[in-house]
């Protein structure tokens, strides 16, 4: 242990990575819950879900943690006959790209089962599935489908966006949940490292502050969040502009409350979200504020999202595809100071290469 | 030997379940069932025969044509009719319908309107049983079309892989809708089973109430010991793929095929035991339907309950 770390552990707080906070709430489920198994391709491999599962078979058992064939469909069926029989079962999709294939079960059934049959059946389950993105993920390995899945009632939709959200979420989730909850996790924040408090004030199945200010309100989901974390940064030490960042963290049932009076307050608003914008988080947002009230706007607001098309190979392409640091800190300062702000930008850079060097503390 | 007992038990519960479905065709054209029906009648002693050779805690998975599953299992009658009326005191309050019956206090999961998507649910279940070290044992019921869902595959894989207690049991009736068997399938379901490894037999005479309970006796005492099984029993649908008529106006089949069928349908043959029984029964469904007719239908109250 490093002084670093052994200084915050004697604050009650520690560093965690994205990975390991998975591991640590997989690893306690399965030792608290007997009913927990967790099942997909690969959770009991070398590279368990990119650290999130390994040595878990090992540890638990292989009727614990065990690999499946290459059946989206089927196991995600598995799952729901196995919770309607008393089990909590956990499975994985390491890109939400291959949930796809598990659709069927997953909006039809596992969505449907408490409501269909008047509340005799429910199927608590909690469905991981990890977003890519960058190093040429392409159009099937980078799609994010919060908002498909949380458009269909009977799915509980988050987005953790650090290690403290997975710490405080899963176990509760896995312990009181009466349904079925998909998880999006980000693969770029699995390698990051996170100050975490055990003790400290626990992030909701719902939203919550992430920082507070007075000047715009910037609505992010997942790896946006710290996204709007550094451009917020960025521009109270450029220019002294205060930007309040709203993790929205969770997608099917948010805190529209939060929102709406932190919009109440600034009257200006950024939405950033890791997927498409139409019909979309940016879209849903919108809608919930106008049918609050219509003036809690007082000028359009910024929003940030993919592209309207398949995300692209080349990285030359990609780089222009996702919202950038630029674009997130120009919208800032759009919303507060107007488009003409002539306040220097962000040198433009790939967030992943920002993400090698960035490490917490949010 | 025919065992009498057994055979009048058998046969007295497929009557009620035909007549039970012959009570829905009086009622229909009343709109007081507002909901598609797919009746099984025909096939009633698939239902009576498997869910009486399991045992009770044994769980059962369905489809959308599965009034006779839910009868045969244990359902109760008043609160199936309450549930086709869409009324407060319907199995699932209204909200299921005759394509969702389900009594899970009986064992009878979730029935789904989506072909296929409940068999591995049965896997799932039955998984759980493994797990325990429990002796119950899960079956799915799907009919021949659902065999040609890939999901289908991926399930026996599974099963047979994980060697779970399992029985696939599959309605042939011959039609998916109104597609018939040989132009929908390349492959013969017992040689598909056995690529997995899975045992499996069909039974031709699926009007045979006690044929099928033996050949489901025999199948599950395979599957508790742990083998999964394919039993797949041909039987035939009277009526039309949904709704309350029948359908061999159109011409894609004969009542030709149906007639050979009848001509052996106990139900039909046994006539005197049938009209035995009939009064019995007969009072049993006035007071169900009584029952559904006094129940009231939900609201705003029952809208937005039990959906996370």
């Amino acid at each position: 242990m490093n002084v670093a770390l052994a200084q915050s552990a004697s604050q009650g707080t520690r560093v965690l990575s994205y990975a390991g906070a998975l591991l640590e709430t997989m690893d306690a489920a399965l030792a608290r819950h007997t009913n927990v198994f967790i099942m997909g391709q690969g959770v009991d491999d070398f590279k368990g879900i990119f650290g999130s599962t390994t040595g878990l078979a090992e540890k638990h058992g292989a009727k614990r943690v065990f690999d499946v064939p290459l059946m989206e469909e089927g196991m995600t069926g598995i799952a729901i006959g196995a919770a309607l029989a008393g089990d909590y079962p956990i499975t994985t999709h390491i890109r939400a790209d291959f949930s796809f294939l598990a659709m069927n079960q997953i909006l039809n059934l596992a969505a449907k089962y408490r409501y269909m049959f008047g509340g005799l059946m429910s199927c608590p389950m909690l469905i991981r599935i990890v977003v890519g993105r960058s190093w040429g993920q392409g159009a099937q390995h980078s799609q994010s489908p919060q908002a498909t899945f949380a458009h269909f009632p009977g799915l509980t939709v988050v987005m953790p966006s650090s290690s403290q959200a997975i710490l405080d979420m899963y176990p509760a989730i896995i312990a009181r949940h009466p349904g079925p909850v998909i998880s999006i996790e980000h693969r770029l924040l699995y390698n990051l490292d996170f100050t975490v408090s055990d003790t400290g004030k626990h992030v909701p199945l719902g939203s919550y502050v992430a920082r507070e200010g007075t000047d715009v309100t910037v609505v992010a989901t997942s790896v946006m969040v710290l996204e709007a974390l550094r451009a917020a940064q960025y521009v109270h030490d450029k220019a002294g502009v205060s930007a309040e960042i709203i993790d929205l963290n969770s997608i099917s049932h948010p805190d529209w409350d939060l929102v709406a009076a932190s919009v109440r307050r600034t009257g200006r608003l950024v939405v950033a979200d890791t997927s498409w914008l139409e019909y979309g988080v940016a879209a849903e947002v919108c809608r919930q504020l106008v049918v609050r009230d219509p003036r809690l706007l007082k000028q359009p607001p910024s929003l940030l999202g993919m592209a309207p098309a398949p995300c692209p190979t080349a990285k030359s392409l990609e780089d222009i595809y996702y919202p950038s640091q630029h674009e997130t800190v120009d919208a800032i300062l759009t919303q507060v100071t107007g488009a003409g702000h002539g306040i220097p930008l962000p040198v433009e850079r790939s967030m992943t290469e920002g993400y090698k060097r960035f490490r917490g503390p949010f | 030997m025919k065992d009498e007992a057994t055979y009048r038990r058998l046969f007295r519960t497929a009557l009620l379940i035909r007549l039970v479905e012959e009570r829905i065709i009086a009622l229909y054209p009343s709109d007081r069932i507002q909901s598609p029906v797919h009746l099984s009648i025909g096939q009633e002693a698939v239902a009576v025969g498997v869910c009486d050779g399991l045992r009770p805690d044994d769980l059962v998975f369905a489809t959308y044509r599965s009034h006779g599953f839910y009868i045969a299992k244990g359902g109760r009658l008043d609160a199936m009719f309450a549930e086709l009326y869409g009324r407060t005191d319907g199995i699932s309050g209204g909200k299921a319908g005759s394509m969702h019956l389900t009594a899970p206090q009986v064992g009878l999961m979730g029935s789904s309107a989506v072909v296929a998507s409940t068999i591995p649910h049965a896997v799932g279940a039955a998984l759980s049983f493994k797990r325990r070290g429990s002796d119950r044992i899960a079956v799915t019921v799907f009919g021949d079309g659902a065999t040609e869902e890939g999901v289908y595959h991926e399930s026996l894989n599974f099963a047979a892989l994980m060697e779970v207690p399992v029985l696939f049991l599959c309605e042939d009736n011959g039609l998916a809708v109104h597609s018939h068997r040989p132009v929908r399938q390349a492959y013969r379901l017992a040689e598909h089973a056995a690529a997995f490894g899975i045992g499996s037999r069909r039974l031709e005479e699926g009007w045979d109430m006690l044929a099928v309970r033996e050949a489901t006796l025999q199948a599950a005492a395979k599957v508790r010991a742990g083998a999964p099984f394919v039993l797949e029993i041909a039987t035939s649908r009277y009526k039309e793929h949904v709704g309350v008529g029948e359908d061999f106006h159109f011409g894609y089949r004969t009542s030709a095929s149906v007639d050979a069928f009848k001509r052996r349908d106990p139900l039909i043959v046994d006539a005197a035991l049938a009209k035995a029984l009939e009064p019995e029964l007969e009072r049993e469904i006035d007071a169900a339907v009584a029952f559904a007719e006094a129940s009231p239908a939900p609201g705003r109250p029952e809208l937005l309950t039990d959906i996370i």
